[in-house]
């Protein structure tokens, strides 16, 4: 609307009180549309579609000599009228919101529509309440928008950067300044600083512009979420797109990495299926390089004693298909099947969703202590073995020798915990009993039948899991996770609530929402720029409770005692 | 990311949900092994219960085997043949191809008696039987009986002015060589050469060409032996060639630069030794043909007893026994501290 009133006529009898429809319109939560038009007589249209002509058949430039051209024939319009249309939030977009939030999420709207619609929507959402400090960003110049913004970073002082409690609204015009050089890193200093970002009327390309500004400039990972053909460009950018497919067709899905059906899939999608994923790939990136690592430092400490000839210890097939075979299943389990909380617990406790945001299950120090593990564990194996077989009786070597993979995998089954089934157990049990090579022809009667076989292979496994199942019931027992916790929570079949509860909010950000709350009624914020707008305040009834607020409504109660005689009068 | 597909518009579109499976839906019944003081308590303390007992009944089985052994490489073999006490090993030094074999005679005692089967081995140390050209050497089809030319494997053991070796390779080649033969006053004490070999070796792997006669007079011998393969046994044709038991047991290469392969069994049908190896002197004689000292390796010759474990290894009893006691203090650590630090957390 604001683009089609400036092309109206001067002496437009209806543009006045369109104006003030469209922003009542707009009050309600409705997505607003002028309608113009104006009668072309024929001479000008013919003069002009010349014009128009050269421009569209331009070499250089033709962008703008088209714009050039529409804005000659684009003015003086009659305006017909103003439609407001009422885009419905979907099912639970306000609980999905408040869910991310606890996962320590920060949520940015990037919206085409006007700043009253997408202000009413935030609030409906819960992306804006009044707990938080809203600050605004509605200059129409580059030093005015400079200079706001520098107003609002001071006034965080040191909390810049941080989380606070505060949100930001900034108008598509105040947008572009903002994202100029001069402006960059105070915009993105300020709109991290804040809980949500809300920025009205944007175009398809600055929402592109926003995504990147801060994929580059923090190490945050963003996910773009969208559900129209404007969205495209913010999801590609985005490290994670994802798109609703709905009423506004596909095109979103279409060029995202993930799909979804509604918006409060998303909360699935991150905390159930994000977290599942993360930790699965993790784990089978370990147990890849730690399988391999062991066996094939086994092979090194063979040659300390065949004098560096490169002979193998393992026989040639059961090598190559060592990888393929034998220690195929273990991965697979792993990467398919492994779960740390079940899916309702881990939707309900979006802080469990912290744990896979910083980096906790792969990082260079799990990486490393994973591959000393594996040389440990490959020198347990094979020292062991060699002690063992001191005599050199070559069937017991070489049948401990075919026999210390499947130790491996059990190895690294009990060592990880996951959740794996029977069939596993059997299956890493699968020997390898195929002559395929003459030397392992009679291997498998000779080593079955052999005493010192059973007895190490009872043995030697036990030691090499000895120490990792020490360290984790050390780092149990002393240096629970929440994680962890709720896990034992869960298999005793008792509701980890309080657990949660009570990690969630910690004293620093009770304290912190007291500050705010403070703050806003001692300090006076700029009132923003819209005359004839009276911007209600969304406090709600005065006696109900705020949900989420800093007192729950149970503990207001329970601390109010009965038994102190009212003073007489009330 | 899925297209909606272009579906019959007289039916219902497919839908297009997984089926709700438990696989599928990630709803499989799991067990999650949590390894907290309290599960692990428990285990800790029976395997450790556990080890201990069995790491005992280890060593004990395993000191009861009885074994003695005697390095003969140098000092203790003096050649019996020359009068200038000369050792074996210096004689074969200066003869390496002697006309005479050396021979020496050991006499030991043995302290207890070896009740049960008694085997003869003898050790090597040094000897890299496990180095990977070495190991490479040999060629399996030839040991089949099959026709056909040497492999290029035996290199440089595959042929001799332009025949075929038979058995060719290095392994063939460096056969054990020395005869032992025990006498216990004044009675040679029987030994038993066959059966010493694994089965599958004997039966599967290593076969006798059809015509062994003229094949091994067709084929070279190795250039380290002193007879043909066909000479090895004599007396008993299917002890001879490829499967002579003492070649298949050579043949069958150890894993370390120590090791020790089967030589003889104690036959037990004759008296005194239808229980075993009864106490007493021993005299050792020994033909020494195989050098060793040129680089720096050394021969044993090993009398052993068995145990249902097998061979005497103390180390499998000792390892189990200190993964018990580990385990038994772990299991008092962890109490300890589960109890301290439940204190601690409630007094907080």
């Amino acid at each position: 609307d604001s683009v089609i009133l400036q092309l109206l006529s001067s002496d437009d009898p209806n543009s006045g009180i369109t104006s003030q429809h469209l922003e009542s319109f707009a009050k309600d939560g409705l997505r607003t549309l002028c309608v113009a038009s104006r009668v072309i007589l024929s001479d000008e249209y013919n003069s002009w579609i010349e014009i128009y002509r050269q421009a569209a058949t331009a070499i250089n430039n033709r962008a703008e000599l088209v714009a050039e051209a529409a804005e000659k024939i684009e003015k003086n319009l009659h305006l017909l009228g103003a439609t407001g249309i009422e885009d419905k939030l979907q099912d639970q977009v306000p609980e999905s919101i408040s869910m991310l939030h606890k996962a320590g999420i920060k949520i940015w709207v990037l919206t085409g529509d006007k700043k009253e619609t997408a202000v009413n929507i935030g609030y409906s959402c819960k992306l804006l309440s009044d707990q938080l400090l809203n600050l605004t960003l509605d200059e129409d110049s580059l030093e005015d928008t400079r200079r706001q913004l520098q107003d609002h970073c001071s006034s965080f002082g040191e909390s810049l950067r941080k989380d606070n409690l505060a949100s930001l609204v900034i108008e598509g015009k105040t947008l572009k300044f903002a994202l100029a050089p001069p402006c960059r890193q105070d915009f993105l200093d300020l709109a991290i600083s804040c809980k949500s970002v809300i920025c009205c009327r944007v175009s398809p390309k600055q929402k592109a512009e926003v995504v990147e500004l801060v994929k580059r400039s923090t190490d945050a990972i963003t996910l773009a979420i969208g559900d129209g053909a404007n969205d495209v460009g913010m999801i590609q950018t985005a490290h994670v797109g994802v798109g609703i497919m709905g009423r506004e067709g596909v095109q979103a899905a279409c060029a995202s990495d993930y799909s979804i059906g509604q918006f409060r899939f998303l909360t699935k999608l991150l905390f159930v299926h994000g977290v599942w994923s993360y930790r699965r790939l993790c784990k089978v990136l370990l147990y890849s390089f730690y399988k391999n690592i062991c066996l094939y430092v086994m092979e090194l400490w063979f040659a300390v004693h065949n004098g560096f000839s490169g002979q193998i210890l393992f026989e040639r097939w059961t090598i190559a298909t060592y990888n393929v075979l034998f220690t195929a299943a273990p991965p697979m389990a792993l990467g398919l099947l492994d779960r740390c909380c079940s899916a309702e617990t881990m939707m309900r406790f979006p802080a469990l969703y912290k744990m896979s945001q910083n980096k906790s299950d792969f990082n260079i120090k799990i990486f490393w202590t994973w591959c000393l593990n594996a040389v440990y564990h490959s020198i347990i194996l094979y020292f062991m073995s060699y002690a063992m077989l001191r005599h050199g009786n070559m069937a017991y070597t070489a049948g401990l020798e075919s026999d210390a993979w499947t130790l491996l995998t059990h190895i690294s089954i009990w060592g990880s915990i996951a959740s794996w089934f029977l069939f596993l157990i059997i299956y890493s049990n699968f020997w390898p009993t195929i002559p395929l090579a003459p030397e392992m022809r009679g291997m498998a009667k000779y080593v079955f039948s052999s005493m010192y076989f059973w007895f190490g292979l009872i043995l030697i496994p036990f030691t090499a899991l000895m120490a990792d199942v020490i360290y984790n019931c050390l780092q149990r027992t002393l240096y629970k996770t929440l994680m962890q916790e709720v896990q034992e929570k869960e298999l005793a079949n008792q509701d980890p609530y309080d657990l949660v509860m009570a990690r969630q909010t910690s004293t620093v950000s009770r304290v912190a929402e007291r500050l705010a709350l403070l703050k806003s009624v001692f300090v006076r914020t700029r009132t923003p720029k819209m005359s004839g707008i009276v911007a209600g305040p969304y406090h709600g009834f005065a006696f109900s409770q705020e949900e989420d607020g800093v007192v729950p409504q149970n503990q207001l109660i329970r601390n109010y005692d009965t038994n102190i005689v009212k003073p007489p009068g009330l | 990311m899925s297209t909606p597909e272009n579906t019959d518009d007289r039916e219902q579109p497919k839908s297009k949900k997984p089926a709700d499976t438990a696989f599928k839906q990630q709803r499989l019944p799991a067990w999650q092994p949590i390894l907290t003081a309290n599960t692990a308590l428990p285990v800790f303390l029976i395997i450790g219960l556990t080890f201990i007992p069995i790491g005992i009944v280890l060593v004990v089985t395993s000191n009861r085997v009885l074994e003695y052994d005697i390095d003969y490489t140098d000092t203790k073999c003096i050649n019996i043949n020359n009068n200038n006490n000369q050792t074996c090993a210096d004689y074969l030094k200066d003869n390496p191809v002697p006309t005479t074999p050396c021979t020496c005679k050991i006499n030991f005692t043995l302290t207890s008696d070896f009740d049960g089967d008694v085997y003869f081995y003898y050790g090597l140390i040094n000897y890299y039987q496990n180095h990977r050209r070495y190991v490479k050497s040999r060629d399996d089809n030839q040991l089949l009986g099959k026709s056909g030319s040497a492999a290029t494997d035996c290199e440089p053991f595959q042929k001799i002015n332009g025949t075929d070796i038979a058995p060719c390779g290095a392994i063939a080649n460096s056969l054990f060589n020395d005869t032992l033969t025990l006498v216990y006053s004044g009675q040679t004490v029987p030994l038993q050469n066959t059966s010493i070999a694994w089965s599958t070796d004997k039966n599967v792997k290593f076969q006798n060409p059809s015509d062994p006669d003229p094949y091994f007079r067709n084929h070279a011998k190795p250039p380290n032996w002193n007879k043909t393969a066909w000479q090895l046994d004599p007396t008993h044709e299917d002890n001879n060639g490829f499967e002579n038991e003492d070649f298949i047991v050579w043949m069958r290469t150890a894993a370390m630069p120590t090791f020790r392969k089967l030589y003889r069994k104690l036959l037990t049908t004759s008296e005194p030794f239808t229980k075993g190896l009864p106490s007493g002197t021993y005299e050792l004689t020994i033909v020494y043909q195989y050098p060793v000292i040129n680089f720096a390796g050394r021969k044993q010759f090993i009398i052993s007893t068995t145990s249902w474990m097998g061979g005497k290894n103390p180390f499998l009893g000792w390892a189990y026994i200190v993964v018990g006691i580990v385990c038994v203090i772990v299991f008092a650590v962890f109490f300890i501290l589960h109890r301290f630090w439940k204190m601690y957390v409630l007094a907080y």
